[in-house]
């Protein structure tokens, strides 16, 4: 560890003890001063310029056993998604629609912050926003869900899990919730005398007396699918996709959420010390309109890996 | 149901009774722990994060202050098996399982040199079919050693049973779930020492001692393996670091 001249930056507190200390010290004891002398020169501790993104990747059906998944990884956020589909009675106002159930989760393996007895304060506030981003961007249409109208319906369990929490976690679950909906593949079905409704395998497909109820709607049409961009906000810079250290250091976190047609889908600033001006909102909606085009080609290029195989 | 074939002695996933399945161990995959590990044996995957030695957390648990507190975790996720099942945070398996990981990990960690802190070994189950008991301790030894932590000699730990008259090596959850009984053990490597035993279901006593003896030439199998992958992270690391 080379030792840095770390003279005054700009922050009080920091000048005569800051005169000769190591870097990685200074980060840990100051880290405010340490952010704020990066944005100076417009750059972050990991060489990122303030408005890019990590590298994100996309692979889809890692977990064999369930209907569809993916796991994404932004950076070292790592999430894993998977899809489970299940048999129900749709209710009678809507007796030809399924319906989906979403649950994120944050075990313990993912951060330091996360111990059992201490759950994260974050989980469950991630999980209402996927759900509610995934139910006003209509992604999913509901009616494809339904197999006999007012008889049987598939009722999707989405759950999420993070594997690393390193950061922009909202951007990664709804990202991984998103292809494992582009991934999932709906099982064959068929109905028995007495209108119970099981599954059929794909060997047996070929092999079965029964009748196939749903030989042609095996993937569903995802309409104006939603992606999502955090970004924290210091005084007047705006960085995007931020790690961990930086969103615990700049406090101030705003997530939009467009569709393909560029539509607003989700606006969430929770409080927070930093304001956003309109000149920011419209800066941070100009960057979430460039990083959407970044993850359609990447979530594109991922489905037509997986078609190859 | 025949669990080995009688004419070509197959099992029903076409191993012979004495094969492994196949093993793949990854070392460092959650970069926020201390230390990290994903173990597959077959289809079993299993990651394990270290946490420590760090703090402890809860002042009233300090019992011994000359020793580390050791705790364990160990949760499975909801689509990991068959059916999707919504898994209630501390139920009684997961419990016993946690438990059983944490006094076998104990075992060969050298706890005296850290007294006062605690080291955490959280085990997140996302695929099961079957030795997620042992695939949880395997991983386990791969994240301890990537967290620096000392200790006496590796934990292994794999599962033997007996169908059709033949002990079989590293059960599958089908050869599980059939109701012959499943011996799963975990041993010192080097040293050669068993840390963990445990049986279920009826069996005589020289069956048992063959099928025991099956499940530590499987547990110094994975030992080999378990150094090999060991020696290539150091070597990596003796790379990036320009040496």
């Amino acid at each position: 560890m080379e030792t840095t001249q770390a003279t005054e930056g700009g922050g009080g507190g920091a000048t005569g003890i800051a005169a000769q200390m190591e870097v990685e010290a200074f980060r840990r004891l100051f880290p405010l001063p340490f952010y704020k002398r990066h944005l100076l020169e417009s750059v972050r501790p990991d060489a990122r310029a303030l408005d890019s993104a990590r590298d994100t990747t996309i692979s889809l059906g890692p977990v064999a056993s369930a209907d569809g998944s993916a796991l994404v990884k932004i950076g070292e956020t790592t999430m894993l998604a998977a899809i489970k589909l299940e048999v129900m009675t749709p209710s009678t106002e809507r007796p030809d629609e399924g319906s989906i159930v979403v649950e994120f989760y944050m075990p313990p393996i993912c951060s330091p912050m996360v111990r059992p007895g201490r759950p994260a304060e974050v989980a469950p506030v991630i999980s209402k926003q996927l759900l509610d981003v995934i139910r006003s961007s209509g992604m999913v249409n509901l009616k494809e869900l339904c197999l006999i109208s007012g008889k049987a319906s598939w009722i999707a369990y989405l759950d999420v899990y993070c594997l690393n929490a390193d950061g922009s976690l909202f951007d990664a679950a709804l990202l991984s919730a998103v292809a494992a909906f582009t991934h999932l593949q709906i099982p064959l079905v068929s109905v028995t005398e007495e209108g119970r409704v099981f599954t059929v395998s794909s060997e047996q497909e070929e092999k079965t007396k029964f009748e196939l109820v749903n030989k042609d709607k095996r993937k569903l049409s995802l309409s104006s699918i939603p992606f999502p961009l955090t970004s924290v906000i210091h005084e007047d810079h705006i960085l995007v996709d931020p790690t961990a250290e930086e969103e615990t250091v700049m406090e101030t976190s705003i997530t939009l959420v467009l569709d393909a047609l560029e539509n607003l889908v989700s606006v969430y600033k929770p409080g927070g010390v930093g304001l956003a001006s309109t000149e920011i909102m419209k800066e941070c909606i100009t960057r979430t309109k460039r990083r959407m085009q970044e993850l359609k080609t990447i979530l594109e290029e991922s489905v037509s890996v997986m078609e190859v195989d | 149901m025949e669990y080995v074939n009688p004419l070509t002695g197959l099992r029903i996933d076409g191993r012979r009774p004495t094969e492994m399945r196949h093993l793949m161990g990854q070392i460092g995959v959650v970069s926020k722990a201390d230390g990290s590990a994903l173990f597959e044996m077959g289809n079993t995957r299993v990651i394990a994060a270290v946490y420590g030695p760090r703090q402890l957390q809860i002042k009233g648990q300090q019992m011994n202050n000359n020793e580390a507190l050791v705790r364990c975790e160990y949760s499975m996720a909801n689509f990991s098996t068959g059916d999707r099942a919504r898994r209630p945070k501390g139920d009684r398996r997961s419990t016993e399982i946690s438990l059983v990981i944490r006094q076998t990990m104990e075992a060969c960690i050298l706890t005296k040199l850290m007294p006062r802190s605690q080291i955490d070994i959280f085990v997140q189950v996302l695929q099961a079919d079957g030795g997620t008991r042992s695939a949880c301790i395997n991983a386990a030894t791969l994240a301890l050693a990537d967290a620096g932590i000392p200790m006496r000699d590796i934990v292994t730990s794999c599962s033997a049973g007996y169908l059709c008259t033949t002990p079989l090596l590293d059960l599958n959850y089908a050869e599980d779930s059939a109701g012959g009984p499943d011996v799963t053990v975990g041993i010192l490597a080097k040293m050669d020492k068993v840390t963990l035993l445990q049986m279920d279901a009826k069996l005589p006593l020289d069956t048992f001692e063959t099928v025991m003896q099956l499940a530590i030439e499987g547990c110094k199998a994975i030992a080999q393996y378990i150094r090999e992958i060991m020696l290539q992270n150091t070597k990596q690391l003796e790379c990036r670091r320009g040496s």
